[in-house]
């Protein structure tokens, strides 16, 4: 029961309540329940990146369970000034943190501050029955059938992959022997530091989750992190629909399903990130695929989708290309790059196409946390040549 | 460079799955014209469709290759700039759009299209129903359990249908060698290995000394393993059987 509780205050609170920090800085329109706990993983995959790199690289002896301490005091501290945002903007009486228009609405009288959940919870889900016909209904009946055959295939049934046998086995070692990538995973023999896998840390915060919830790391791997990341993708999903089609009408659900579909479906090789995303769910590099990279066509799309935007870029949403930015780097060196250069793609497209040439400065700048990344990859990876 | 620009075409291949007669890439091409020719919002059009044509031009282009594989010194993982093209948001987006307001029957149509030209991926060989919470394989957690010290490391020698899984139930057990020896392009050599895998039969004194060089305490082996004299001659007794496998416990140890 521990256990249950400590999986929901890391996997759901923490984030949820990091969130709220760049809600509190996009506007009204754009914000959901989605984009909070969306914000919320990449912000706090961004700290534990903050936390967990400095000590895998120059603190030798258990690392890990320095890099657990940081993190923690890091997570909690967001999570408190996330809290306190919402507190000072309730108070303030000013639109809902959390969601500020559309569906997720109530019929009360002041259903413009969610925040202070006025109109309640009954008002709301009856507005929401409400606005949804019976078509809509079907669509998204059928996409959460998929969605719970999905995260059921991925409980009940055991997918193999040779790379579980290095990325698992490293966060099981930080779990039983308190140590990051000072072990060697595959023999069990000591050895030196492996710059390219030892700066994506995305096992070690699977390492992190399985300590605080006192749960095998392997467990936690196969079975906790497909349970959570494949509804999170389909958050992801949801928001990209959102905003190419808005909160209400068929399209959102039928955008869902077929996206589904592709996941189930998207099988064709080895090497898809559908293939990636449904088989090897709790690897870095599978959350960069389906996740990280998705997420950064969500935020462009935010910065600069016909109707949304309004003259300036919110300042929540460049917070929120900043964590992408650096869970990337969470995820794998080459999901750095990746990100990198989809984002110079984009940028140089939108730049040519609106004849604005600052936002590749603008764009540029928010992947300062990747150039550093890159900087001290290749200054720990070949630093023995200077 | 024509060399070069070929095997991105081999890798391009490869990614989609042609060669299995699978053509979700097909819809993804088709929705990507579609989209060139009727998607009229400039700044949906910079997101689905320069900046992916984009991608894919650098992705065949042999020089945009030759920067990439010297900067991550890995030419394996090419492959995953094709993720870059976010195929299944792109195509969704653009088949509902395709669709208007037919969507009942679009939608159909559309489930008919991605399931002929898909690969379910839950038929996969390396997805099967899960024998415990950890999902691994029983007998390799049986096993572990049997020979897992209550204090300290020891060092185990499993054949190789245990050596992925040995290590992700308890790290107390250490491998002669492990995962990077079954990867016949990393042409890695371990003389444990040759004795315990490649021989046809077992030599066992030589297979013994190996085995004490690390020395093992414990060594498992296939009921079915053709072994040249039986090992309980050579010091070693037998500890207990799961499933298909024979546990050995070196008692000079």
């Amino acid at each position: 029961m521990l256990s249950v509780v400590s999986l929901v205050f890391w996997l759901a609170v923490i984030p949820f309540c990091i969130g709220l920090i760049p809600a509190a800085f996009i506007s009204s329109e754009k914000r959901s329940l989605g984009f909070v706990l969306l914000a919320g993983y990449f912000g706090m995959w961004a700290l534990f990146e903050l936390a967990a790199v400095p000590a895998v690289l120059w603190v030798e002896y258990r690392n890990f369970r320095v890099a657990s301490a940081v993190f923690t005091v890091l997570s909690l501290f967001g999570a408190a000034v996330g809290i306190c945002l919402l507190y000072r903007n309730a108070r303030a009486g000013k639109p809902g943190l959390i969601a500020g228009s559309g569906l997720w609405r109530g019929a009360g009288k002041k259903n413009d501050t969610i925040v202070t959940m006025d109109g309640g919870l009954k008002a709301r889900v009856a507005a929401l029955t409400k606005r949804l016909p019976a078509g809509e209904s079907a669509f998204w009946i059928l996409f959460f059938v998929l969605l719970g055959f999905q995260l059921y295939k991925a409980v009940a049934f055991a997918s193999f992959d040779g790379d579980d046998a290095y990325y698992v086995v490293e966060s099981l070692i930080a779990q039983e022997a308190d140590v990051m990538y000072r072990i060697l995973p595959l023999t069990g023999g000591s050895t030196g530091l492996d710059v390219r896998h030892a700066m994506a840390v995305f096992p070690m915060w699977v390492a992190f989750v399985s300590v605080r919830a006192g749960v095998h790391a392997t467990i936690v791997s196969h079975v906790v992190m497909p349970v959570v990341l494949i509804p999170l993708t389909y958050l992801l999903y949801h928001e990209i629909g959102r905003i190419l089609f808005g909160r209400t009408g068929e399209n959102l659900p039928v955008f869902m399903i077929i996206m589904a579909l592709f996941q189930i479906f998207g099988n064709v090789s080895l090497y898809t990130n559908e293939t990636f995303f449904l088989t090897r769910t709790w690897q870095g590099k599978a959350v960069a695929g389906s996740l990280v990279i998705p997420a950064l066509l969500w935020v462009f799309l935010q910065m600069y989708d016909k109707g949304v935007r309004k003259g300036r870029t919110d300042v929540g949403v460049w917070m929120l290309l900043v964590s992408v930015n650096m869970t990337a780097g969470v995820c794998s060196s080459i999901a750095v790059f990746l990100v990198c250069l989809l984002t110079a793609v984009t940028a140089f497209c939108l730049a040519v196409a609106e004849r604005d040439w600052k936002v590749l400065f603008k764009v540029g700048a928010a992947c300062t946390p990747s150039v550093v990344y890159m900087a001290v990859y290749v200054i720990m990876a070949y630093g023995y040549l200077l | 460079m024509w060399g070069i620009f070929l095997e991105s075409v081999v890798i391009f291949k490869n990614y989609m799955g042609y060669h299995q007669n699978h053509f979700l890439a097909g819809i993804y091409l088709f929705v990507l014209l579609y989209l060139w020719l009727t998607e009229k919002d400039k700044r949906r059009r910079i997101l689905f469709v320069y900046a992916p044509t984009l991608l894919l031009f650098l992705f065949f282009c042999p020089l945009f290759r030759k920067v990439f594989v010297r900067l991550m010194e890995d030419s394996e993982t090419y492959y995953r700039i094709l993720w870059l093209l976010q195929m299944s948001v792109v195509s969704a987006y653009g088949l509902i759009r395709m669709m208007g307001k037919h969507r009942r029957i679009g939608l159909a149509v559309v489930c008919l299209m991605i399931a002929a030209c898909g690969n379910y991926v839950y038929d996969s060989e390396h997805i099967s129903r899960a024998e415990n919470a950890y999902h691994l394989p029983q007998d390799a957690v049986d096993i572990v359990d049997m020979i897992k010290p209550e204090e300290g490391r020891i060092t185990v020698l499993v054949p190789a249908d245990l050596i992925y899984y040995v290590r992700q139930y308890s790290t107390d057990i250490e491998l002669p060698y492990g995962r990077e020896m079954l990867i016949a392009r990393w042409d890695y050599y371990n003389a444990m290995y040759e004795a315990m895998e490649k021989a046809e039969v077992i030599d066992t004194p030589a297979f013994v000394e190996l085995t004490r060089e690390y020395p093992c305490a414990y060594v498992v082996l296939k009921k079915d393993r053709e072994i040249g004299e039986p090992l309980t001659d050579y010091g070693f007794s037998v500890y207990g059987e799961v499933g298909e496998f024979v546990v050995y416990k070196d008692m000079t140890l």
